[in-house]
């Protein structure tokens, strides 16, 4: 194999080989002893912390919960954002009375907000609902917001001219205009639900991944703390994947206009 | 008279990819340019003219042949070249106002200070008719005008050679009249050697003391033609001339002439 | 004209008043100090504002020097990056790999290696500024319409100074959208980071006010979160308006005369 063709495989697989590269970084850096050894365990001690959370379960129920919330908290996230901008699309009162509201909320993290919401919604479903949805409406809102204001008049004119009524103009020609940037707001949406969920859980809760990560690491059990900060970063994935779906499916247009070829 | 070769180009080559999707692009270019001299490069669309301007620029290496620019080969954009880009509305720097970005021109010109340098770069828009204009942006002027800005930056370098890469393409056909004239006036007051690609024999011709013809691809020089019209050309009387008609004439026929070749050259 | 105006801005007004209203109602139906009204909470940032901006300077001053480390160690990495395509292209995934981790996942981490002072704090907040400039500038760098580096060759500049002087500015407006995310990501570990690891803090000063069942002075310190990040967003869009005026209306004017 010649150097070039050897180099566009490299390039292929290169999320593989760059996984690699740094599995084989991390585990020199250990062997080599150049971190303390006891803070940076190898590869080796961390699949084996890992696969003892597989073994005894705890894994397991901890990615569960954190996954569904972060999921359930998105999914309502992502409604409620586009139905608000939905409802400042049609009422302009509705619009200048929320971006107040929203300008004021948008900056406020999650985690000043655990402790306070812990007393109204207790530890449960609501909590975590609640926080969510607080810190993640906002690119799906802001986002849908900028969109349907800026679909081209002149495709609003072509549904008029269609004898579309309001609602059909909104549903057929704003929403549709509008989903791809929507869905850049849900993508980044979907990180801040995933950091929410944590947050709250490593302050104020008795399960889940960000729990676990905070209960291990004041157990000084470090391989354990690593291979779930590496199930976090795989839970990202995994939502960043459920988002690119449903973009598939909702905003395929887009994607196939601007870039893929077929 | 005493020839005093700037540039010369000697055999280039030049292949872009490999293996099944290898096109080659140049077939063997040689041509030389003389001090003082306006020399147009004509060919038809997508035959590699900028692909020879970058070769001739330093920008872009040539699979085989050399370049050399008073007598040392290029390998880098040399001193004392300076390029108008074909895309030239993307070659302006937006966060620049337009005195700015002429000044650019000059960023790497020792022995001038700022001031010096934005002096100049306004003597150089008052040049192409911009003297309104140094203080607006790239992006408040039309495309003709940009393309005015454009070229001021390219003049304001004092390069020894100015290398035009169909710097007139994409502007409408009355404002294109009007800069053939601004660049030939402007290349014989700053003494200015240039070279100009185009697709527009018309253009070529007019422009030009000599005009390079070029093939379809691989592309070679079909044959060199000496303008006799002297230094002054003007829009209605030189497009008459019955040399101005000859010299197009001998143009049109060997690039229309290769394209009659071409369905059965292709099938 | 001016009467509708304001007529309009009114009419925005109704939205807010109603929903303090409606808060207020149900804490005197609540009546408990568990669930304050907007009246309860006035009261407390009139009572403990001094203590909150106090404490809000310790958690912007941990902040700010996390971000700037980041700021100055990544525009430039980002930049570098996306100029060596291969090197780019490797480092790629990894960038996309730290990009799912969310960033308070770190902190335990952190905290074993460097323990719970302002270094480990400040680490973290790097940590969090780091990701989104590092990704948006390489994102801004990479792409890169050629002939902006054409131009650079043709004018004999180097390396160095086709960065400075072109790659920078052109990168400038996907760097502002990253700094934003940076300035976003900085505020919540900073608190998230106060509350695990307690010292000072805005963070800890909400958990104290929640183990003292003291609802009201919590949200107090929530208000002024919410306006510090307002300012700091305003500000940030007010440097944008005059830094990148040429990218927002470049984009807007194409090409007129
Ligand atoms: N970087 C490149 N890689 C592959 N093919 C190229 C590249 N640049 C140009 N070509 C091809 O080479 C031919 C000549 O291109 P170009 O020099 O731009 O022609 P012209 O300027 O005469 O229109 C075209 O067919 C073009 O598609
Ligand atoms: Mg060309």
């Amino acid at each position: 194999m010649d150097g070039f063709s050897a180099f566009a495989l490299l390039l292929r697989f290169r999320a593989l080989v760059s996984f690699l590269i740094i599995v084989a970084v991390w585990q020199l850096v250990a062997a080599l002893g150049l971190a303390p050894e006891k803070y940076f365990p190898g590869i080796p001690a961390i699949v084996s912390g890992f696969l003892g959370m597989v073994a005894n379960g705890e894994l397991a129920a901890a990615e569960w919960r954190t996954l569904l919330r972060a999921m359930l908290g998105l999914a309502g996230a992502s409604l409620l954002g586009v139905g608000l901008a939905i409802l400042s699309d049609i009422s302009p009162a509705f619009r200048r009375g929320f971006a107040p509201i929203a300008a004021l909320i948008q900056p406020i993290p999650p985690a000043a907000v655990v402790p306070m919401a812990v007393f109204m919604l207790g530890l449960g479903p609501k909590l975590y609902a609640f926080i969510i949805i607080l810190v993640t409406v906002w690119p799906p809102y802001f986002n849908g917001v900028a969109a349907l204001a800026s679909v081209s008049d002149i495709q609003i004119r072509s549904g008029q001219m269609l004898g579309l009524s309001r609602w059909q103009i909104l549903r057929q020609i704003k929403l549709p205009a509008a989903m791809p940037e929507i869905f850049a707001g849900i993508r980044y949406a979907s990180t801040i639900s995933l950091i929410a969920v944590v947050v709250a859980e490593m302050l104020a809760g008795h399960d889940g991944l960000g729990f676990l990560l905070v209960r291990k690491a004041f157990a000084i059990r470090i391989p354990e703390v690593y291979a779930l900060m590496f199930v976090c970063a795989a839970n990202g994935l995994v939502l960043n994947a459920i988002v690119n779906a449903a973009r598939w499916q909702l905003a395929g247009w887009h994607l196939r206009m601007t870039g893929q070829p077929a | 008279m005493a020839m005093d070769v700037v540039l010369s180009a000697q055999g280039l080559t030049k292949t872009y990819g490999a293996g099944k999707d290898a096109l080659q692009v140049l077939g063997g270019i040689s041509f030389a340019v003389n001090r003082g001299e306006f020399v147009s490069v004509v060919g038809p669309s997508g035959c590699g003219k900028t692909t020879l301007l970058f070769a001739i620029a330093g920008l872009q290496g040539v699979t085989s042949g050399t370049v050399t620019f008073n007598g040392r080969p290029v390998t880098a954009p040399p001193k004392g070249v300076a390029v108008v880009f074909q895309d030239y509305s993307r070659s302006l720097f937006p966060w620049k106002n337009n005195r700015d970005n002429v000044a650019f021109g000059m960023a790497r010109i020792q022995g001038l200070s700022a001031a010096q340098k934005r002096d100049k770069a306004q003597e150089m828009l008052d040049a192409v008719g911009l003297a309104g204009f140094a203080d607006k942006y790239p992006w408040q002027l039309s495309g003709g005008m940009q393309q005015r800005v454009a070229i001021a930056r390219g003049l304001a370098s004092q390069s020894e050679l100015l290398l035009l890469d169909e710097p007139l393409a994409a502007v409408d056909a009355q404002t294109r009249a009007d800069m053939q004239d601004l660049l030939l006036d402007l290349a014989i007051r700053f003494k200015q050697t240039c070279v100009l690609v185009t697709h527009d024999v018309e253009e070529a011709v007019y422009m030009a003391d000599r005009v390079v013809v070029l093939t379809r691809r691989p592309t070679v020089v079909d044959h060199e033609i000496v303008i006799e019209l002297g230094k002054k050309r003007d829009q209605i009387t030189t497009r008459e001339d019955p040399r101005f008609l000859a010299a197009r004439h001998d143009v049109m026929t060997s690039i229309r002439g290769q394209r009659a070749h071409a369905p059965a050259s292709a099938a | 004209m001016s009467l509708s105006r304001r007529q309009e801005s009114l009419r925005g007004l109704i939205l807010p008043v109603a929903i303090l209203l409606a808060w207020q109602v149900l804490a005197w139906r609540a009546s408990t100090p568990l669930f304050p009204g907007p009246w309860q909470v006035t009261l407390s940032i009139w009572k403990f504002y001094p203590q909150i901006v106090g404490q809000i300077g310790y958690t912007l001053m941990r902040a700010a020097s996390g971000f700037l480390v980041a700021a100055a160690l990544m525009i430039p990495l980002g930049i570098l990056l996306g100029r060596l395509k291969t090197v780019g292209a490797i480092v790629e995934p990894i960038m996309d790999m730290l990009a799912t981790l969310p960033p308070p996942a770190v902190i335990p981490v952190v905290m074993l290696f460097a323990g719970t002072g302002d270094a480990a704090k400040i680490s973290i907040i790097a940590y969090a500024a780091a990701v989104p400039l590092l990704m948006n500038t390489y994102e801004a760098s990479k792409t890169l319409h050629p002939m902006a580096n054409l131009v650079a060759r043709s004018l004999r500049f180097s390396r160095l100074e086709t960065m400075l002087r072109i790659d920078l500015p052109a990168s400038l407006p996907m760097i502002a959208t990253g700094l934003r995310l940076a300035v976003a990501s900085a505020l919540l570990v900073s608190v998230t980071a106060e509350m695990l690891l307690a010292t000072n803090g805005i963070g800890v000063f909400i958990q104290r006010q929640q183990e003292n069942f003291q609802i009201a002075n919590g949200l107090a310190a929530i208000a002024f979160i919410s306006i510090v990040g307002l300012i700091i967003n305003n500000l940030v869009f007010q440097l944008e308006k005059r830094w990148l005026f040429w990218h927002y209306r470049s984009s807007d004017t194409h090409g007129n005369g």
